[in-house]
């Protein structure tokens, strides 16, 4: 048709035209459709004007039979011409076409690639391996099912566009590294079936996803491997110091048992009486060793559930306090309290622990005859309480890693105990659903507690006054 | 009593029946010992020991049990002493019979006390029972609902006194709080323990002398309370 045009034109304008001019223009056309319709049509085209040309400006005119052999000559460069230029130009368009689905799917890879880039988790990978896939390949549906499982369920996931689904997926590839396979990805193509450069990029796609989810099963065997290591270190630091301190008391339970059945002592001297109340408060001291052991150990296996009941946590502490007495013979414990302070949700004897470790604390480090006063308080729906002591401040590096396991602020042979009382304090309210962190207070020291104020989302139902009488 | 009490006991731990045989002869108790579940139900049939003390850890069966079938043909005192200290365990043994509760390692003091609690009440479940109750200053006229302090008396509403007086009644010994809560509220299998915090509160003010410091109504923790009229 264009062939047609142009010959129309060249036919109306062309009259004073040399012929050389005219087969010049003809090679237009075939330029024109080499660039828009490819090879085939640009060699067709060529051929065309080599009709045309012929056919109309070639004496005779109008035939195709050619007469002097001047024409001839044109005539034939112009086909080789037309030929090869078309020619050329098509292999320039094809290896551009070529650069550019090469260019589009590297991007697409990139895209890929950084989307996967420092994702820890499969099934997050999964999720975004198949948006990719869809947004890549406009399948109708991609599923993919990864080889790890989670609560015995395999890890997948599925992104769909179909209405109504299909049963059998139209292709499944297997998602391999060089070690392991690490699941697979069914396809719901729609109706054409995939190029060649398609399925080479899919494979590329399944690949990378493969190789995300290997570096995650990589990260977490690297993570377990670094938590065995701590856990090995925590419990050698627990038994060195376990046997320490279990060691301590039985020693003077052992010293003062064996002088009493030696006769070493006299029956009716105040020695005898000491050595008897040493024996009484060690045993004591090693009961205590060992039920903050067992609670360690109930929490980290997170075997701590707590029995919250409304309480009072005055009553609590006042317990604890009359518990404690001779060891807090020194420091008389003062209380702030508001009249209405509400009862607390929370378990009493695990409550009483917290404020035994706390006290017993405060008594370690605080000075002589100082005061210890307990606060409470409530403030935006939780409640606030505080023990305060008036021990030296402590470094603000060290505030926040007291309640670690065996974290010492001074050095551990000067003073005594396990360095488990502030990490089971801190597993106790936790298993509350509290929080609990230590503060310097303008003179002195503080653990402050908080705790939440509902169980189950309900406030106590406070039995209405009765009249008196 | 014209002979000294027997008391059986029923633990596995020889250590621990070593020295208790020895301290409570000592105490004036005649004491025999069994070493599992069974054979310490068929002590308890055959001797009718006047308490039993009972480890829940048993070789053969749950200290639990044991106390369940005792209970099913006989209201001898029991006293569990155990190294399970959670108040679930003490809570199921109490509601499955057992009197009272004591968790190893103990105090010999606290055991004799025990013991010697038990002892009255199963003298007054067959005898003639106190109407009148005092624990120090405090003093309870159950029959007459009538309470007093140093000898005034005290204001207290119905519930108070049903509260006051079911302690009392059982004094000295560990009540569960939803034993509490059934007597005197009727709430059966029902958790409303705030109920028993304020009211416990309330006659703590009215009857303790220092109400922040309770001597009389004693909390058990996690458990129930206590009205103890000895030291």
């Amino acid at each position: 048709m264009i062939i047609g045009l142009v010959t129309l034109v060249l036919k109306s304008f062309a009259s004073g035209l040399q012929i050389q001019l005219i087969a010049l223009l003809y090679l237009l056309p075939v330029l024109v459709c080499t660039l828009f319709w490819g090879l085939t049509s640009g060699i067709l085209a060529g051929l065309l004007s080599f009709l045309a040309f012929n056919f109309y400006f070639i004496p005779p005119y109008l035939t195709l039979a050619v007469h002097q052999s001047q024409d001839v000559i044109t005539l034939v460069v112009f086909l080789i011409v037309a030929v090869v230029v078309s020619q050329l130009i098509g292999q320039a368009r094809q290896a551009e076409k070529l650069a550019r689905k090469r260019e589009w799917e590297a991007t697409r890879m990139y895209e890929l690639i950084s989307a996967l880039a420092g994702l820890t988790d499969t099934q997050i990978i999964i999720q975004t391996l198949a948006q990719k896939i869809i947004e890549t390949f406009d399948f109708d549906q991609v599923e993919i099912i990864a080889n790890e499982q989670v609560n015995g369920k395999p890890v997948s996931f599925c992104l769909s566009k179909l209405e109504v689904q299909k049963k059998k997926s139209d292709l499944t590839l297997s998602m391999f590294t060089a070690r392991n396979t690490e699941g697979e990805i069914r396809l719901w193509l729609d109706q054409n079936a995939l190029s060649l450069e398609e399925t080479r990029l899919l494979a590329a796609f399944s690949s990378q996803g493969a190789m995300a989810i290997e570096r995650v099963h990589l990260m977490q065997r690297e993570n377990i491997a670094r938590i065995l290591e701590e856990s090995d270190r925590v419990k050698t630091s627990l038994l060195n110091s376990v046997s320490h301190e279990l060691r301590s008391p039985l020693a003077a339970i052992k010293a003062s048992a064996s002088s009493l059945r030696s006769g070493a002592v006299d029956w009716n001297t105040d020695a005898r009486e000491e050595l008897i109340t040493t024996i009484d408060e060690e045993t004591d001291s090693l009961n205590l060793l060992v039920g903050n052991l067992l609670d360690m150990s109930r929490i980290e296996a997170g075997a701590l559930k707590p029995m919250k009941r409304w309480n009072s946590i005055l009553e609590i502490v006042k317990g604890v306090e009359a518990k404690m007495r001779s060891q807090l013979a020194q420091h008389p414990v003062e209380y702030v309290f508001p009249g209405n302070f509400p009862l607390i949700p929370t378990d009493y004897v695990l409550m009483g622990q917290v404020f035994t470790n706390l006290f017993s604390n405060s008594v370690k480090y605080a000075p002589p005859a100082s005061h210890i006063v307990v606060t409470a308080e409530t403030n935006e729906g939780s409640a606030l309480i505080k023990v305060i002591n008036q021990s030296p401040a402590v470094a603000e590096e060290h505030l926040e890693h007291i309640f670690d396991k065996f974290y010492r602020v001074t050095e551990a042979d000067k003073i005594t105990g396990t360095g488990l009382g502030l990490s089971i304090c801190k597993g106790i309210i936790e298993a509350h659903g509290g929080k609990i962190w230590a503060e310097n207070q303008p003179e002195g020291f503080s653990f402050n507690i908080s705790l939440p104020l509902t169980l189950d989302g309900e406030l106590p139902k406070i039995p209405k006054d009765e009249t008196d009488g | 009593m014209d002979r000294d009490p027997l008391i059986l006991l029923i633990d596995d731990e020889p250590q621990i029946l070593r020295a208790l045989k020895t301290i409570l002869s000592a105490g004036h108790f005649q004491v025999i010992s069994a070493v599992n579940g069974e054979q310490g139900i068929a002590l308890a049939v055959s001797q009718s020991p006047d308490v039993i003390i009972l480890d829940l850890s048993l070789p053969d069966m749950d200290g639990i049990q044991v106390c369940e079938q005792i209970r099913e043909w006989s209201a001898i005192p029991i006293i569990v002493l155990s190294v399970r200290d959670s108040e679930r365990d003490k809570v199921a043994a109490l509601d499955k019979g057992a009197d009272d509760y004591l968790t190893k390692p103990f105090s010999i003091d606290e055991l004799m006390a025990r013991i010697r609690v038990a002892l009255r009440h199963s003298a007054q479940s067959i005898g003639n029972k106190e109407t009148v109750i005092t624990a120090g200053a405090l003093s309870i006229d159950l029959a007459r609902h009538i309470a007093t302090l140093n000898g005034d008396e005290i204001k207290l509403t119905a519930t108070e006194f049903k509260l006051l007086s079911y302690l009392a009644a059982h004094a000295d010994r560990v009540l569960t709080h939803q034993a509490i809560l059934t007597h005197v509220w009727g709430f059966e299998e029902s958790d409303h323990i705030e109920y028993l915090r304020v009211f416990i509160g309330q006659l703590r003010k009215k009857i303790e002398i220092d109400p922040d410091n309770p001597q009389v109504l004693v909390t058990d923790p996690g458990v129930g309370y206590r009205f103890r009229t000895v030291d």
